[in-house]
């Protein structure tokens, strides 16, 4: 099925980006070319639907992506005719557009320029904002990006994008606490998101397995993990992800269960003790393997998970077995 | 199950009309009766009501609808967050389709999903990048 051109297209696949973009000379084909201003819109080309303009935000975005310019700049050019050139989601798409046409640094500079320009005249601009910050940190400029990004979220602390943004920058060098202290402040914001739940369940895992973790703190992070990935699942029946972070921690504190016996005393987060470490692993052990025989047979309802996830998934229980015969 | 549905409508509307079809000549009897009875006697006798078996034909009938286009209605969304939350995550766009194949309009998969894409920070050019890439490999392997 062709994904839908009303979804940001971020994540898609390569193969599903490059089916949306085909989806645009359609798209561009069956509304017509000429969008009025403004005053004469209303008289001239009936009502019209929020859905149209956010189709063409994301054709922008997936056709930038699959390298057909020409589309991109068609669905630029009626949002400009639309909305007028100085709006703000506006300025951000055409600097997005012009940001995939650099073809060298010096282009990219131009465009950081710019951004700064706009940004001295008006600084809470924040789509640009949002911009120049990722701009910087596709430079390679990460302490630049960090800092910009940290002085966004000081007048917009509510913004839970911008906060797994920053997340994701610490991640990227492995500076874990404070990766864990902004992904917290996400789901401060979205305290439902089961997906963050999980998130921040395998960055505590990552934080704890990272070299060089003194065992105190280790324990504490595996212990979060633990309730993180419990959340997530609280949250979401059948969630392979929480289910899978599950696992792969019960996992590892199993069999290193000599070390979970000695806990150091008055932590905040103590690890529970084994049986409950057991018990967890058995029932993550048996969804994991639910879901992946039902997915596997294509079971009416089990077929929103996505293929990659399961042959994962697959294979950590195939590990599994394999120590058991052993 | 929407043939079952239609069918059971179809049958309560069948009785409904039925029922007022009586009706109506039950009334039309009895005032001919009375403008009869009225030249031989003067007493307006016959104002009398409904028969009985009108009347539950009708209640029936109201009823057997009801079940009909109960019974047609789509499945009730989840109200239960975990619930909702499972069916995004095991179905995906099918578990949101309606009987001509059409998602929801308003699917959008897991609201939350955005919060890890972030589409404002996007790194366009890794993505074309990423995306040259895919296609080259495509090619190299349908080249071999």
């Amino acid at each position: 099925m062709a994904p839908s051109a009303l979804q940001p297209p971020t994540r898609l696949s390569p193969a599903a980006a490059l089916a949306l973009s085909q989806q645009a000379p359609a798209i561009l084909r069956s509304s017509t070319s000429i969008a009025y201003p403004p005053p004469l819109n209303k008289l001239l080309s009936g009502s019209e639907n929020s859905e149209k303009w956010l189709q063409y935000e994301n054709l922008i975005m997936s056709c930038l992506r699959t390298g057909d310019d020409q589309a991109a700049h068609a669905c630029l050019r009626r949002l400009i005719v639309r909305f007028g050139d100085d709006n703000e989601r506006v300025q951000a798409l055409r600097g997005l557009v012009k940001e995939a046409e650099a073809r060298n640094n010096g282009a990219l500079e131009e465009v950081l320029k710019e951004y700064n320009q706009i940004l001295s005249g008006n600084d809470t601009n924040i789509p640009i904002a949002k911009r120049r910050i990722a701009l910087l940190r596709s430079m390679g400029r990460l302490s630049d990006a960090t800092s910009a990004l940290v002085q966004l979220l000081d007048f917009s602390p509510t913004d839970a994008e911008a906060w797994s943004e920053l997340s994701d920058i610490y991640v990227s060098q492995g500076m874990y606490s404070q990766a864990i202290y902004a992904m917290e402040e996400v789901l401060v914001l979205a305290p439902n998101a089961w997906n963050i739940h999980a998130r921040l369940g395998e960055l505590q895992y990552m934080a704890a397995t990272a070299p060089g973790v003194a065992s105190g703190s280790y324990q504490q992070y595996m212990a979060e993990a633990i309730k993180r990935f419990s959340r997530s699942i609280e949250l979401c029946d059948d969630y392979l992800r929480g289910y899978y972070g599950l696992k792969l921690v019960t996992k590892r504190l199993l069999i290193e269960g000599a070390l979970a016996a000695k806990q150091t005393e008055g932590s905040e987060f103590t690890l529970p003790d084994t049986n409950t470490i057991e018990r967890l692993n058995e029932l993550a052990t048996a969804k994991l393997s639910e879901i992946v025989r039902r997915s596997l047979s294509h079971d009416r309802g089990w077929r929103g998970y996505s293929e990659g996830d399961i042959a994962v998934a697959r294979d950590l229980l195939g590990e599994d077995e394999s120590q058991v015969t052993r | 199950m929407t043939l079952l549905s239609k069918a059971i409508t179809a049958l309560g509307g069948l009785l409904l009309g039925h029922a007022c079809y009586s009706a109506r000549e039950h009334t039309t009897l009895l005032s001919l009766r009375a403008a009869t009875a009225a030249t031989l006697t003067s007493s307006p006798t016959a104002a009398g009501s409904l028969p009985l078996d009108i009347i539950i034909e009708t209640i029936v009938s109201t009823f057997i609808i009801l079940v009909g286009l109960v019974l047609g209605t789509r499945p009730l969304r989840p109200i239960e967050w975990r619930v909702w939350a499972g069916k995004i995550e095991r179905e995906g766009e099918e578990g949101f389709t309606d009987s001509s194949g059409a998602v929801d309009k308003d699917f959008v998969g897991n609201p939350f999903s955005l919060l890890e894409a972030r589409p404002n920070f996007v790194d366009i050019r890794k993505q074309r990048r990423d995306f040259s890439e895919w296609v080259r490999k495509g090619d190299a392997q349908r080249a071999q």
